[in-house]
């Protein structure tokens, strides 16, 4: 280690390098995109709902963007049309993700537009799915022994419900979620100027 | 007396003084010629694959261009879009889809085939001497001014005997004019359309039966243990993504998936659920309120599928892969034959694709016969998703009437 200078100036070099590429110029290409057509803001339930999914941690088993065909039957399973850039301008922070645990919840506005479904599966997920392995959120509601004017009461199969008879009704944080989750919506037509994921398309280059 | 541990002690002190150093040596030559092709590769790979993007929006901006322009004749497009049903020589299917040849609706010149492409019709009507049940779809939202301009001076002028020609803009005005105004209500309505047309039979009287007010509740409102319909499936059954439309579809079938999501014969956990929670007469009251709604197509092609490929599978099916046509069973243009096979036009692409291949799978395995489970593992994945964008082009075809429900409910079907 003798020769600082070259290695720092070679080190800055590559960061300058990744942050042009993978940040300034991504960010000049998407700039010049309009806002979708289709694609609204979040009301304010949906933004405290959106606070809810981030402090849970939702982002640690589930991704919000839908492949191509040509990399994941994603269209099959019912998660939409591939994500493009435009579907996010709204997220700050993106809730992107890595992880595939659990579905891909981009589209679960379209495909499980319910409601009454999803609070039944926030509060308890095996109540549905014998196999899940989501963690429940019971602390999202309340139990009472009579549902009062205006409650939102959780529909629960299967003997899920309590034993004495009581209903199980929705906190706010909960109807914010179930707000936030079913806005996730991108079923819109791609906008014909929109950037996207074309996978590795070579359509037409060799025919 | 030696001191033979002498220089061992002196050469462990120089040792310990030891300070590393390092010639300035050339790089190796292979290594310099590794960075460099591994830097021309990089390169390489970086312009090949923006060329990616080019030429998926190059064939983007193509298949915009062919839809717009619309390069195909009428002949080519009553045969991919008429024919199914009207037989490509317009002679129709007798006691089923009334024929156009020399038919006087067709000699009404392309004005009137264009407004009955645009309403569709739902009522009986007396074509040629014989007496039809109308049911056919609204081609409105399933085909641009052009093509249906295009299919209507065909019409006219091959089964007619016109030489009239509509043009785009004439369909636009006509297309206005009879917006949102429903399906033609048979052969008694279009009389006032078309002059000198022999008795038409009239329109039975709506012999709607009442919703069964506890079934309207599930419907809407669910119960303790159930979600309701609605609040999936949508207001009237259009479905959506990979929650399949249910408008339309026969009674006996809606009715039998209910009852095998019940027993656990067909796996879905929220169906499965729902359907724990509905005894035998709940089931028939929600079958037979679906089998009624008419609603138009919510669904549109999504999944990237080869349209062109799509309509091979559903109208000649393919032979090399052992796989038949969809049309040849689930009836003319997918309108389905009741009981066991479900209307195919305007369902939900994801849930077509979702349910092909949870055949292939056998995750699903209450096909009759066990039809769709050979069918659906001979189909490659790119062709499940051609045939389901495909399917999903399709307008929707009114439901059937309620008295041919009737006959099956009568029936002694096991259905």
């Amino acid at each position: 280690m003798n020769r600082y200078l070259p290695l720092v100036l070679i080190s800055l070099g590559i960061l300058a390098f990744a942050t042009l590429f993978l940040v300034i110029a991504p960010g000049i290409q998407i700039a010049q995109r309009a806002v979708s057509e289709g694609l609204r803001p979040y009301t304010e339930q949906e933004a405290r709902g959106r606070a809810q999914y981030v402090s849970l941690g939702c982002v640690y088993c589930h991704s919000q963007q839908p492949r191509s065909p040509d990399q994941a039957p994603d269209g099959e399973r019912g998660w939409g049309r591939p994500a493009v850039a435009g579907d996010y301008v709204f997220d700050r922070p993106h809730q992107l993700g890595t992880m595939r645990t659990g579905p891909d919840l981009l589209n679960v506005g379209a495909r499980l537009p319910s409601a009454s479904w999803q609070l039944t599966h926030l509060y308890q997920p095996r109540a549905i799915f014998p196999w899940s392995i989501m963690p429940a959120y019971p602390y999202l509601f309340e139990k009472k022994a009579k549902a009062a004017e205006g409650d939102t009461v959780v529909v629960l199969p299967n003997g899920v419900g309590p034993a004495d008879g009581g209903v199980i009704v929705a906190r706010p944080e909960a109807l914010d979620l179930a707000a936030y989750l079913l806005s996730l919506d991108r079923t819109y037509p791609v906008p014909a100027n929109s950037l996207r994921d074309d996978g590795f398309a070579r359509r037409g280059a060799s025919s | 007396m030696n001191r033979p541990d002498k220089q061992p002690v002196k050469s462990r002190l120089a040792d310990e003084g030891y300070e590393p150093w390092e010639n300035n040596r050339r790089i190796p030559l292979p290594v310099i010629w590794v960075a460099v092709a591994l830097a021309v590769w990089g390169t390489a790979t970086l312009l090949r694959d923006s060329g990616s993007y080019a030429v998926a929006q190059n064939e983007r901006q193509s298949g915009e261009t062919v839809a717009a322009e619309a390069p195909e004749g009428g002949e080519a497009l009553f045969l991919a879009r008429c024919s199914t049903c009207h037989q490509p020589n317009g002679a129709g299917v007798r006691l089923a889809v009334p024929p156009l040849h020399g038919s006087d609706f067709a000699k009404a010149g392309p004005e009137v085939v264009a407004q009955i492409m645009l309403r569709g019709i739902d009522g009986p009507i007396r074509v040629s001497g014989f007496a039809y049940d109308g049911r056919m779809p609204s081609f409105a939202a399933a085909l641009n001014d052009g093509d249906i301009a295009q299919i209507a001076s065909f019409v006219a002028n091959r089964f007619g005997g016109t030489g009239a020609a509509l043009e785009a803009g004439q369909v636009a005005t006509l297309r206005a004019a009879q917006a949102n105004k429903g399906s033609w209500q048979g052969g008694a309505e279009l009389a006032a359309l078309v002059p000198d047309l022999p008795t038409q039979p009239p329109m039975p009287a709506e012999a709607k039966p009442a919703t069964d007010p506890a079934i309207s509740a599930l419907v809407f409102a669910g119960k303790s243990d159930a979600w309701s319909c609605a609040s999936c499936h949508g207001d009237l059954g259009q479905g959506t993504e990979n929650t399949p439309r249910l408008a339309g579809l026969a009674q006996g079938y809606i009715a039998r998936q209910l009852r095998d999501f019940r027993q656990g014969e067909r796996h879905n956990e929220s169906m499965n659920s729902v359907a724990k929670a509905l005894n035998d007469h709940e089931i028939h009251g929600l079958a037979a309120y679906y089998a009624r709604q008419r609603v138009a197509s919510a669904a549109q092609p999504a999944l990237g599928g080869d349209l062109a490929r799509g309509e091979q599978i559903a109208l000649q099916g393919d032979w090399s892969i052992g796989v038949p046509a969809c049309f040849s069973c689930h009836g003319p243009s997918g309108f389905g034959v009741a009981p066991d096979f479900p209307a195919l036009a305007a369902q939900q692409p994801a849930y077509i694709a979702s349910q092909l291949a949870a055949w292939a799978g056998g995750h699903r395995n209450n096909s009759p016969l066990g039809l769709m489970d050979r069918i659906s593992e001979a189909l490659p994945e790119a062709d499940r998703r051609a045939v389901a964008d495909y399917l999903a082009s399709l307008p929707a075809v009114p439901a059937p009437e309620q008295r041919a429900e009737a006959k099956i409910d009568g029936g002694k079907d096991e259905l």
